[in-house]
């Protein structure tokens, strides 16, 4: 490990500590693009959780698929995927069209506080439980988000932002959620996150020509991270059958359908970055849905009935309704507040048409673990 | 603990930020074994912590523990939940416009 000898704590003189952090700059921006780097602060969330219940968790009746996959992630399959080499083509910053460059931006500076949020939370609860089976995967995760976020950021440097990681002498809340509230969020994210990638990057196999960033080249690899992830999940939930029954599937229908809804109106967001990658989010989103579906099988009873008409309506209203809620919000005044409440209520109702749609049920397999085939 | 008021606890740490290439992370460690509930605020004491770019920093700091009250750790506990569709990642910032 590189421990840095000289902090700017350790001075005790500001003359000193002023001329350290003044070569300490130096370093970071000789090192980067001659752009004036633009700061942003890196602003995780922090969260505990019930460790007593997650120290619970036995995996024996998993027992043998749970030792291949942690077998496998020892093997540590990635090590040597996240480098740069000739691959990484050059980028030109400069010149890349404004508004896909601020989206673009948006969604590396997103992917890495992503990640960077998901390695705190997997390091917490490696921390913090002692169960051994658990606390060896968390650490696992956490190695796989690091590594990540290490790759995002070195992307944004490039693109003359700096990450800052002050935010840890800042004063920070931590909040609580539900072990399983983690599970089926985690679970699902990860798996949608595979879902996305893997659909990009097929989708720029066949056309070369939209890949404006190298960046892309890396997600098949990468998300295969993701994607074990995920089967650890789906073999913890398996592990304790009442997580996937009685009223917690009405649980998973809300998480299905809340994730998926966001993810169509994040997207829908982002115009410049879907048309310079030549997708139509539409086609993106049912294909998403499509194969998140279909993974999800290997765990959850149910799956969402996208091929229901209500179903691209909702979408399109919760769409519509968060933008005016922005749109209101800007403007301000009597009349913003009325435009934004108005559309929370319109939201809100979206939301219900889409949870009401009727679900699809099916047999979950005995067998849960699946390999990435897309 | 009690039900509305705060208690404030001081505990050593190591705190250590990774900036570099392979590994970008940043973890607290409380060295005496103290832990956080729900709705705790934790402070590190000292100036921001900074680390450049492809260098690990690692020190021994102190940080202040904002015990929450018992209401409170009850409301974080009740309402924390929702909140809980943080955890997803969606490639993009909740922004509408950027």
């Amino acid at each position: 490990m590189n421990i840095q000898t000289m902090h700017t704590a350790d001075m005790t003189n500001a003359e000193e500590s002023l001329a350290l952090q003044q070569a300490q700059s130096d370093i970071d921006s000789t090192s980067a693009t001659d752009v004036a780097m633009q700061n942003t602060l890196l602003t995780p969330r922090f969260y505990t959780t019930d460790f007593d219940e997650m120290d619970a968790i036995d995996v024996s009746p998993v027992r043998a698929d749970w030792d291949a996959l942690i077998d496998e992630m020892k093997s540590d399959p990635n090590k040597g995927h996240f480098k740069k080499n000739e691959d990484w083509d050059h980028v030109d910053w400069d010149r890349m069209e404004p508004g896909l460059r601020k989206e673009f931006i948006d969604f590396l500076i997103s992917s890495c506080t992503a990640e960077f949020s998901g390695c705190v939370l997997y390091k917490e609860m490696k921390r913090r439980g002692t169960n051994k089976d658990i606390t060896q995967l968390f650490q696992l995760m956490a190695r796989d988000e690091a590594r990540h976020a290490g790759f995002i950021n070195d992307a944004l440097r490039e693109a003359g932002v700096a990450i800052n990681l002050g935010f840890l002498t800042q004063k920070k809340k931590y909040t609580y959620f539900r072990p399983k509230f983690i599970y089926y969020a985690t679970y699902l994210s990860e798996k949608i996150g595979y879902a996305r990638y893997i659909t990009i990057f097929r989708h720029l196999q066949a056309h070369p020509e939209h890949r404006f960033h190298p960046i892309f080249k890396w997600f098949e690899e990468w998300c295969n991270d993701e994607f074990r992830h995920g089967e650890a999940f789906a073999l913890l939930m398996k592990s304790d059958p009442k997580l996937t029954s009685g009223m917690n599937v009405y649980w998973i229908k809300f998480f299905l359908t809340a994730v998926y809804g966001t993810m169509y109106v994040r997207d829908h967001q982002r115009p410049a970055f879907h048309e310079a990658l030549g997708v139509d989010p539409d086609w993106y989103a049912r294909e998403v849905f499509t194969k998140t579906s279909e993974l999800t099988k290997q765990i959850f009873p149910i799956t969402l009935d996208i091929e229901n008409p209500r179903w691209q309506r909702g979408c399109e209203k919760l769409q519509r309704a968060n933008a005016r809620i922005a749109e209101g919000k800007k403007r301000g005044g009597l009349g913003g507040w009325f435009t934004s409440t108005l559309n929370s209520a319109r939201a809100a109702m979206a939301f219900a048409g889409l949870y009401t749609i009727p679900v699809k049920r099916h047999v979950v397999p005995a067998s849960t673990r699946l390999e990435p085939a897309y | 603990m009690g039900l509305i008021t705060k208690e404030v606890e001081r505990a050593p740490c190591t705190v250590e930020i990774s900036h570099r290439f392979e590994s970008l992370h940043a973890h607290v460690r409380f060295s005496n074994g103290v832990t956080v509930n729900p709705g705790d605020e934790v402070q590190v004491q000292g100036p921001e912590i900074m680390a450049p770019f492809g260098e690990v920093v690692s020190e021994e700091r102190e940080a202040v523990i904002f015990r929450a009250s018992a209401l409170e750790r009850f409301w974080t506990r009740c309402t924390g939940d929702l909140e809980v569709m943080e955890l997803c990642e969606f490639s993009f910032s909740e922004e509408v416009t950027l």
